[in-house]
């Protein structure tokens, strides 16, 4: 079934690269000379390494018998200061290998042109839009092999232009500044410890130290102390000063003041953003700057609605005692004093659950009776668990600070620490951490324990071993299964690499892949419109589709009644990866095209709810009809509807037409409802939608006033819906008025009358049903043709 | 107001137009004593209902007409609720568990027994026995069929089970063995045409014979949908000239379109735009059989006879990966992507019967 899905080469021999730098041409040679061709003894070692990096493109092109190219080790940090945009596929590599040498070599990858960009390697199937912006900008492009040279002869430590060393000068200068600022005050924190320590055992007391600085985590050490030191979110971080410092007299004019941002009108803040960005250390230094001392409430304290009432007591009359008592008696929260100059941190606010059960609730209480400033801090503000503090907090949003901003900080802190750290491994380990300082600070800490260096490769498998785990949505599963290059040579993904991404989301995952793989252009198929490669695109979708078709089956026996859940691979083979190995490549379409949501779920619910309101339609019609659901949608509906819905859109007999069409309805028991339902149901031209734009506001209107007019018989009722009817509270008045004309004993006439075969007759002698008449009192409107008619059908 | 195919609809066995042989036979059935099960089976709208309401009036009379619906609301083991329609009358009641999808056999288990445990009260009844007609009994499950089996056997003196299907096949052996299976075959044109020409008649109307002709083409044998196109056509031309084409059902317009954009080109953009309308026709009731087959016709039209024998093939092959797979739009969509394929690859390359393989 799958056997023309290829198994990924990886078990091919790796072929070792032997550079051979004399046969080929420098790319630089106009204004370079190759610099270093010999080797130092460690070069083998990592020739090695970086052979083994090219190994699996190496098996695969030498399946394909594509020309072999060297890959030159290169001398470390000889692409500083270039800029690279790769487009097309290469030969030799993935995108994300080459993105890597030239990381690894201290060079800068960006994903578009711009005039930063120094070279432009160009592979395979280059975007035109690009090759077309690198002529404008005059920009050079190079071929594969041309890159490989640039690596080969660049000397060490690249050639940088004046303007660049000046800068990366001018950052080390300042970099070293601030270290030695570091020192300066570490040490005047010590000494001053010291000095109360001092004091303190002069006085008898014993003295109570802190920790040594040198034993502190760094993440503690390195913690902000000014508003300069935080790292992203500055203007953030400025609005919440500013917001504390106008809390006293915000709170004086009882929050009616809202101010510039509006932040006056609110007693709290509600600061999300996502973990070690600094969103605790900010809430913490600017309160302790503006003068308030921080309580913090956190994931460790309980926090149910009871405890949060009591045990905060910050709104508590007994907050008057500590200001009488001169702070003899002490109102606590959590073991802390509550003080006017109090602020609240209540920190994972979205962590209060399960036990916590009511907290949000009462936190809002909380906020509204407060005397002191809150800050809430959470992860993310959108969840619904969030969503009763919407209205009643300052929303802050805090960002993943840049990696400049984290770069600087953290350079300057490795320095300090005598840390020898190359920028490129810096940069991995913050794209694998996603920007959480915290998270990076402890690795290095931790990394400085032993080592004194850390470089490109150590980074990688570092950030790689403490790598988040993070679960993927189909929205970026999808792309990954039928990207450009997904099945290309230069794929590093085996089959399970691709079954474990349909395990992500098994139940999704096939159900995204039917809904996008059309907007796909193969990538195995050339470019090109011309018949013969239309055809073959056409065959792969064709084969594609049979595949998901295939996966459908298998979902039957899995979700059947045999219940194969050990097919699950099969099935993930079949719906996901199979079609995608068919139709992998770019999208068909220019421009932007995002991940569509599958159609079938909407669709499918749409068809559930409309085959549950034909149900209605047919059991109602059943008493006149022997015809099933399937036979009155398709047989009865479109004379049906020529008579009961196309007389309102024609102009001419819109007028007449509620007389012409209510017996109908009667006829076959459909009320109002039905006859939207039945509107609802066409296609076409007969779509809902068409018809109601076509059937005029008031020509409806009239047709509505003339349907609720009169009364009409009913088929039977809903069991629950007469039971809830008769539990409603409030009886109705008009109800009986409305009746009691009609109304007469049931006689046994109806059951004579059954057998005319007219049913107007039958109509007009039955008591027990109302003939259209017109109504008397208005009032009694509602009540009337809401009230259900008393008939007894036939029994 | 009726429509004429309800005013008209046949009452006693007498009044039939045609199988008159059945329904002699139906008549010595019921008037034998010993009415045995019935499994009635034909095409939609040959008549299978008509003739059941029939033979129920020659078993008990009129008051088998008198018929009111009830809603029965029962639980599921795993706690659904679930509604199901009964229609009844004093004599006999309709069940159509199929309403249910997999949940039919409870509908069997629960609704049925508790009927069949009860004997008829009735004392004024003709028959000792009540009749439960099953709508849809090829729609049940294989769980419900099994269910009935020994519920046929058992209360056989209580209740007699007529079945309505429109086929056997799908009804397992032990089933039909325990039946009388009664066919009832989709009229022949002149009897169509005596049906027609007998309407006409009580509608005061003539009705020339190339408009009868062009309606029973249209209506392909079933007796309603023919009875409701001759309204429609009197709606559209009130002297029923035949000059007038007979306007089409919404959703068989819907089809014959959704063929055109399939002749008109094949590239997936055009495929995407095919997903809609099935999408569209799917979630508006339609069966995807019926659209399958629909949309087969109305490009059979369209396409070189050459490719015919292949376009019949395919059509064959995805109806039934539908009827063995869950969601149906995956086998409607590999479908048209293989017709699209096929199509574009005759376009280009003449007729070649062998699949171009990579």
């Amino acid at each position: 079934m799958y056997e023309d899905v290829p198994t990924p080469a990886v078990k091919s021999t790796p072929k070792k690269s032997e550079a051979s730098p004399q046969k080929k041409k420098p790319v630089e040679k106009d204004t370079e000379k190759p610099a270093a061709k010999k080797r130092g003894p460690s070069k083998d070692e990592r020739a090695a390494e970086i052979a083994s990096l090219f190994k699996c493109a190496a098996a695969r092109r030498k399946k394909e018998g594509v020309e072999e190219l060297d890959k030159p080790p290169g001398l470390p940090n000889c692409l500083a200061g270039l800029t690279f945009v790769f487009t097309g596929e290469l030969n030799s590599m993935s995108r994300e290998e080459s993105t890597e040498v030239v990381k690894r070599l201290g060079g800068k990858v960006t994903t578009s042109v711009s005039g930063n960009t120094t070279y432009v390697v160009a592979g395979e199937g280059a975007g035109p839009s690009k090759l077309k912006k690198i002529e404008e900008l005059g920009i050079r492009q190079v071929s594969e092999a041309e890159f490989y040279d640039l690596i080969r002869y660049r000397p060490s430590g690249g050639k940088l232009t004046e303007k660049q060393k000046e800068a990366q000068e001018k950052a080390e200068k300042q970099m070293k500044e601030e270290a030695k600022r570091m020192e300066k005050e570490e040490q005047a924190t010590e000494k001053a410890q010291a000095r109360k320590a001092v004091v303190a055992g002069r006085e008898g007391i014993a003295a109570k130290r802190g920790p040594a600085l040198s034993s502190q985590l760094w993440t503690t050490k390195y913690a902000p102390k000014t508003l300069k030191e935080i790292c992203g979110n500055k203007g953030l971080v400025e609005k919440l000063g500013t917001w504390l410092e106008a809390w006293p007299a915000n709170y004086k004019a009882n929050w009616k003041k809202p101010g510039k941002d509006g932040s006056g009108s609110f007693a709290a803040v509600l600061i999300s953003g996502p973990p070690g960005i600094g969103k605790t250390t900010s809430a913490h230094l600017v309160a302790k700057l503006k003068g308030y001392s921080p309580i913090e409430l956190n994931a460790s304290d309980a926090r149910s609605k009871k405890l949060i009432q009591n045990a905060t007591n910050v709104d508590n009359a007994s907050l008057d005692g500590w200001f009488a008592g001169g702070g003899l008696t002490k109102d606590s929260a959590a073991g802390l004093e509550i003080n006017s100059r109090s602020c609240l941190i209540m920190d994972e606010v979205d962590g209060m659950s399960g036990g916590d059960r009511g907290g949000v609730g009462a936190m809002n209480i909380l906020i509204k009776k407060t005397r002191i400033p809150i800050i809430l801090i959470c992860n993310d503000a959108s969840t619904p668990k969030m969503k009763p503090l919407n209205g009643t907090t300052w929303p802050m949003k805090f960002r993943r600070p840049s990696n400049t901003e984290m770069r600087a900080r953290l350079m300057t802190i490795a320095f300090k620490e005598g840390l020898k750290l190359e920028a490129s491994a810096l940069d991995t380990l913050i794209e694998s951490s996603q920007s959480d300082l915290r998270q990076v600070l402890n690795m290095l800490s931790t990394w400085r324990l032993s080592k004194q260096a850390m470089s490109f490769e150590d980074g990688k498998s570092l950030g790689k071993e403490s790598q988040k785990y993070t679960i993927m949505t189909p929205f970026n599963i999808v792309p990954a299964l039928i990207g450009p290059y997904a099945f290309s040579k230069t794929s590093r993904q085996t089959l399970n690499d691709k079954l474990d991404l349909y395990f992500q989301d098994f139940s999704f995952v096939p159900l995204f892949i039917q809904e996008n793989y059309l907007k796909n252009a193969p990538a195995r198929i050339p470019k090109g419109d011309d018949p013969e490669s239309q055809m073959k695109r056409l065959e792969c979708f064709s084969k594609a589709a049979d595949a998901i078709s295939d996966g459908d089956l298998i979902d039957r026996m899995i979700h059947g009644q045999e219940q194969h859940w050990s097919l699950l691979p099969a099935h993930g083979f079949s719906s996901t990866i199979r079609p995608a190995y068919w139709i992998y490549g770019g999208s068909s379409a220019a421009g932007y095209n995002p991940v569509s949501f599958p159609a079938f779920l909407g669709q499918n619910s749409k068809r559930q709810k409309l085959a549950r309101l034909l149900g209605d339609i047919q059991i109602k019609m059943r008493l006149k009809v022997s015809g099933s659901r399937d036979e009155v949608r398709q047989d009865y509906m479109p004379l049906l509807a020529s008579k009961i819905v196309l007389p309102l859109t024609r102009k001419d007999e819109a007028a007449d037409a509620p007389e012409s069409i209510i017996p109908y309805l009667d006829e076959y028991y459909l009320n109002k409802e039905d006859w939207d339902a039945f509107v609802e149901l066409g296609v076409g031209e007969m779509k809902g939608e068409t018809i109601s734009s076509r059937i005029p506001a008031a020509t409806k209107a009239a047709f509505t006033r003339a349907y609720n007019k009169v009364d009409h018989p009913v088929a039977f009722h809903r069991g629950e819906l007469l039971f809830a009817g008769k539990k409603g509270t409030a009886p109705r008045p008009d109800f009986d008025e409305a009746f009691d004309e009609q109304e007469a004993p049931a006689g046994d006439e109806d059951d004579a009358d059954a057998e005319t075969p007219d049913p107007n007759a039958d109509l007009g002698k039955d008591k027990l049903i109302k003939m259209p008449k017109p109504k008397r009192a208005s009032k009694a409107t509602p009540a009337a043709s809401k009230a259900p008619v008393k008939r007894k059908k036939k029994d | 107001m009726s429509l004429w195919v309800d005013k008209y609809r046949p009452r006693q066995l007498s009044e039939l137009h045609y199988h008159s042989e059945l329904s002699d036979r139906l008549r010595s059935l019921a008037s034998s004593g010993d009415f045995p099960h019935m499994l009635v089976y034909g095409p939609s709208g040959a008549g299978k209902k008509t003739r059941i309401m029939c033979t129920l009036r020659e078993l008990y009379g009129p008051g088998v007409e008198k018929l009111k619906i009830d809603q029965r609301v029962f639980v599921t083991p795993s706690k659904r609720k679930l509604d199901v329609n009964v229609v009844q009358s004093n004599f006999h009641i309709e069940l159509t568990p199929s309403d249910v999808g997999i949940y039919d056999r409870v509908v069997i288990q629960d609704i049925l027994k508790e009927i069949a445990q009860t004997q008829q009260v009735d004392l004024n009844a003709k028959q000792k026995f009540k009749v439960v007609i099953i709508n849809e009994a090829d729609a049940l499950s294989r769980d419900a069929q099994a269910a009935l089996r020994r519920t046929m056997e058992k209360y056989s003196t209580n209740i007699r089970l007529i079945m309505c299907a429109n086929s056997t096949s799908k009804i397992i052996s032990p089933i039909r063995s325990r039946c009388l299976l009664v066919r009832v075959a989709a009229p022949e044109e002149d009897e169509m045409l005596k049906v027609l020409k007998h309407v006409a008649k009580k509608e005061r109307l003539t009705l020339p014979d190339e408009s009868a002709l062009s309606i029973m083409q249209e209506a392909n044998g079933n007796m309603r949908k023919a009875l409701l196109i001759f309204e429609a056509l009197r709606m559209q031309s009130p002297d029923l000239s035949s000059s007038i084409d007979i306007a089409k059902a919404d959703w068989e317009t819907y089809c014959s379109k959704i063929a055109d954009q399939v002749v008109q080109e094949q590239s997936p953009q055009n495929l995407m735009k095919v997903r809609t309308g099935l999408y569209e026709l799917l979630s508006h009731c339609i069966p995807p059989t019926m659209i399958l087959k629909t949309i087969t016709g109305a490009l059979l039209l369209k396409v070189d006879q050459s490719l015919q024998p292949s376009i019949i093939h395919w059509a064959a092959h995805y109806e039934l990966r539908m009827a063995q797979g869950n969601k149906k739009i995956y086998h409607l969509e590999a479908y048209f992507a293989k017709l699209m394929s096929v199509l574009k690859n005759f376009n280009y390359m003449g007729l070649d019967d062998d699949d171009i393989d990579f």
